[in-house]
């Protein structure tokens, strides 16, 4: 017995030491993958596992080479300029003088990657399918080959960007026979844009050139999209060299940039807002719900020490105006609303509060009655920039006699109030208008339309803020039926007077928005001086004008 | 043999109340899934207005079901559940959570299993040698394991990668294989096996670095204890050699407690190691846990939480009848 239990330790031990030494022993062959040079390697965002999803209407969980890169729309609407757009799948558009009729020409002589033509009749169908379809929406006819006329029951003028240069347009010899859009996973898709798939599996997937592809195939013949579950992954492997495109948040980019192959920029759009329930009519409550209580919350806080402490010093001046600058000089009304004052204001808050009627408590804190008022600002646990920025925003406020209470919250926790309007104020981000025109902005977030009773969620548009102001309103939709310029400018000047005024958002910052690349292994890359499109990987359409651009250094 | 019906009877009732929970647990929590999806779409899509039968599509797939009752959605919940359909994931909408569970499960048992046992092993043995030699410089092995166990794991995970990953270059930063070798995925090749257990080999020693302590200080303490006892000292008083006292006689009975211990452990592997996952973008079962707990994934959650309790209750049940099997006082008090 005793021969055989020593014998099995020993076993054991031999045991442990194979494993041990096997483990090793692997080490430099299994070392050599991330040097082919060809490959671009790519982080999108996605977490493992990756969905085997390739369906242009998902746009929530699809991967994202389906947006740009798979299938394409007419045209690339650059975010970052206010230049037209370039044609892709199209040619040219014109909309008729009363902006119901759009005729969009497409380029000749296209193909689908499956080896089919791409015709006039594919775009008219992709305009008649799915979701695609808006509700003022009349028929769209392919009149030859190349032409496509769209008709609609009210102007489309401020919808553009929507309709051509963010749908996607499809085969119909493959669409046609899928009824459920949204349950369709399209492991093969059929595109036109520059990439086709070539392998897919749930920790990455390949696209390789498109020989078929317009303007002949791309010059870096393969893309690979990994998927990982940590910034700090993704970093490592920027570090590393075995990776070549990121956009990501890096606080510290120096670490990353320093030995000089990966470059970096940095291109604040999207605003921070605290967003309020502002409207007590639609159910709102709190005190927030005033004006005078916004107004003071905004000179309150000292926007120069939130950027720089909450967002490492890479966020951008947000403008009260919700246009971006200087891309939307033309729509800016008053240079005093170019920014939001960056620096604190204690005694200005407090004169808005006292004149509002509000009085100090005992322990300093402004309230009615001898009772201070109380205002919940939430934020999702574990967004660090989000958590810092709202706890100082606490402190500033608590220095003006405002009482804000910071918290954070779990995700699943964040979501549903700021839909359902049961809040008071949280730390939000908008997403800014893609075109140079800060429609989307007024229509999106602070149009009557956009919003709902507290308790339910918008049917249309994201006015979380349960903003409702005739003016804005009559306003958005006179800039909304028109393309003259002069009368534009007005409704804008109108809509930005008041939502300065009446602060629904409370503008913070605008986020941060950095892209990593290499361009040691790769050139064509955007630059501060030719910024011809966004350098994030995730955007769609744009990483995919990105993708074209580059060419394998040697 | 009644001991073994009564344990039989004891499992299916703790199976049948752990599946209720598992139904129950995900309607409790706030926040409405449908409410999330919705709003993600909103945004994704950059404003464009969502089609009515978008929002119905969704809301009926995902919606707590608003015109169901409870009990009728409980009803429903075996049905599905005795089927074998785990359901839809929405966060991977369409894919099918069996599908997702399936994919992560052997990597997650293999590389937390083989952790599991390399880490009971070596604290077991060295436990004992260590209690065997106790009062030596050995024993300082005990604050040294221990140290490593009260580090924060997930920072000793990315100091392993920092160090050994990121400055040394001598292993792989994120996931379960090369990636880049196999960009089609798994393939039944030596090549892509080497590429597996490379990668595995950081993850696994910082799960064993951690856990490994645990084990060290209990088996040198059971071993501490049971060396004491009159059988080892009558042992030694015969003249055995010191070997055959040590592992015949204390080593085997100070193992007992330890082996229960094992048990548990050993359910709990297929929980994985969610950290650790995290860190090295490994693909397990705790990452997928993670994802639907913060994406409010229902089926997903439930599915992930499902094979957990069944695994753990299978783990312990077995462990209940080795015990019974090994130590007979068990089986008259059970």
């Amino acid at each position: 017995m005793t021969r055989t239990k020593r014998s099995f330790a020993v076993a054991l031990a031999a045991g442990a030491a194979a494993i041990a030494l096997g483990m090793t022993g692997c080490t430099p062959s299994a070392g050599g993958g991330g040097d082919d040079a060809s490959v671009l390697r790519v982080w999108a965002g996605s977490a493992t596992p990756i969905n085997n999803n390739f369906n242009p209407f998902a746009v929530d969980t699809a991967v994202h080479a389906t947006f740009g890169v798979i299938y394409e729309p007419l045209f690339f609407f650059n975010q970052l300029s206010a230049d037209a757009p370039v044609g892709l799948i199209g040619d040219s558009y014109e909309y008729s003088e009363d902006g119901r009729t759009l005729t969009v020409t497409i380029k000749p002589d296209l193909k689908w990657s499956d080896g089919d033509d791409l015709t006039a009749d594919d775009v008219a169908f992709t305009f008649g399918y799915g979701s695609n379809k808006s509700e003022q929406f009349v028929s769209a006819e392919a009149t030859d080959a190349t032409t496509v006329v769209v008709t609609y029951t009210e102007p489309q003028f401020t919808s553009a960007s929507l309709t051509l240069g963010s749908t996607y347009i499809i085969p119909e010899h493959i669409w046609a026979d899928i009824d459920d859009f949204m349950a369709e996973t399209n492991p093969e898709p059929v595109g036109s844009g520059p990439y086709v798939l070539k392998s897919f599996s749930d920790a990455a997937y390949t696209v390789e050139a498109n020989e078929l592809f317009r303007d002949g195939a791309p010059a870096v013949t393969e893309v690979q999209y990994l998927g990982l579950d940590s910034n700090q992954s993704s970093q490592d492997l920027l570090t590393t060299g075995k990776i070549d495109w990121v956009g990501q948040f890096i606080a510290n980019p120096d670490a990353v940039t320093g030995e000089g192959n990966i470059t970096t920029l940095n291109l604040q759009q999207d605003p921070t807002t605290i967003t309020t329930c502002a409207n007590a009519d639609l159910g709102c409550e709190g005190a927030q719900t005033d004006p005078a209580v916004r107004q003071a919350i905004d000179v309150a806080i000292d926007r120069a020490t939130i950027a720089d402490k909450a967002f490492a010093g890479l966020a951008g001046e947000s403008s009260p105006s919700f246009t971006l600058q200087p891309r939307d000089e033309q729509w800016l009304s008053d240079p005093e609303l170019a920014t939001s004052p960056q620096a604190a204001n204690a005694a200005e808050a407090g004169a808005i509060l006292e004149a509002a009627g509000y009085t100090k408590d005992a322990d300093g804190f402004y309230g009615t009655g001898g009772t201070a008022f109380e205002i919940d600002l939430f934020s999702p646990d574990g967004w660090t920039d989000y958590n810092d920025a709202a706890k100082l925003i606490s402190e500033q406020a608590a220095d003006a006699g405002i009482r804000i209470n910071a918290r954070t919250v779990s995700d699943a926790e964040y979501w549903t109030p700021i839909q359902s309007g049961d809040f008071q104020m949280a730390l939000y981000g908008l997403t800014q208008s893609l075109v140079a025109d800060p429609y989307s902005n007024y229509h999106e977030y602070f149009a009557g339309t956009s919003t709902a009773k507290v308790g339910e969620t918008p049917l249309v548009g994201q006015n979380y803020a349960r903003y409702s102001n005739p003016v804005v309103d009559g306003a958005v939709l006179a800039a909304g039926a028109t393309q003259d310029v002069a009368t534009k400018q007005a409704a804008y000047a109108t809509i930005q007077a008041e939502i300065a005024r009446d602060l629904p958002y409370i503008p913070v910052v605008l986020n941060a928005s950095q892209s990593f690349f290499n361009t040691e292994k790769f050139s064509g890359w955007p630059s501060e001086g030719d910024l011809y499109a966004a350098p994030l990987p995730y955007l769609a359409v744009a990483n995919a004008v990105v993708l074209s651009h580059l060419t394998p250094a040697k | 043999m009644s001991f073994y019906l009564r344990r039989v009877a004891f499992y299916l009732v703790t199976l049948w109340a752990a599946i209720s929970l598992n139904f129950l647990l995900p309607r409790l929590l706030p926040g409405d899934p449908a409410a999330i999806m919705l709003g993600k779409l909103r945004r994704a899509s950059g404003g464009r207005p969502l089609s009515e039968e978008t929002i119905e599509a969704i809301t009926s797939i995902l919606g707590a079901g608003k015109d169901m009752s409870l009990w009728d959605q409980y009803v429903a919940y075996w049905g599905r559940l005795l089927q074998g359909d785990l359901g839809v994931s929405s966060t991977r909408y369409p894919a099918s959570v069996a599908d997702l569970i399936a994919a992560a499960l052997p990597w997650t048992i293999i590389l937390v299993g083989v952790a599991t046992v390399i880490s009971f092993l070596l604290g077991i043995i060295v436990g004992a040698w260590v209690g065997w030699r106790r009062g030596t410089a050995l024993d300082h092995l005990v604050p040294v394991t221990t140290v490593f166990q009260s580090i924060p794991y997930f920072w000793l995970a990315l100091v392993l990668v920092a160090v050994f990953s990121v400055q040394l270059g001598w292993f792989p930063i994120v996931g379960g294989y090369d990636v880049f070798e196999f960009p089609a995925g798994p393939e039944p090749t030596w090549a892509f096996v080497g590429s597996a257990i490379y990668h595995a080999i950081l993850p696994a020693t910082t799960i064993v670095l951690s856990s490994v302590g645990g084990w060290l200080l209990g088996m040198r303490n059971m071993m501490v204890s049971t060396m004491s006892e009159d059988y080892v000292v009558t042992a030694e008083a015969k003249g055995l050699t010191p070997r055959r006292v040590r592992t015949r006689y204390a080593s085997r009975n100070a193992a007992i407690p330890s082996l229960a211990g094992f048990g548990i452990a050993l359910g709990f592997v297929v929980a994985g190691s969610i950290v650790m996952e995290q860190v090295f973008s490994y693909p397990g079962i705790g990452k997928l846990m993670i994802q639907a707990v913060q994406g409010l994934d229902y089926a997903l959650m439930q599915g992930v939480f499902l094979v957990i309790t069944l695994t753990v209750l299978a783990a312990n049940f077995f462990m209940d009848l080795i015990y019974g099997f090994i130590d007979p006082r068990v089986r008259h008090n059970g």
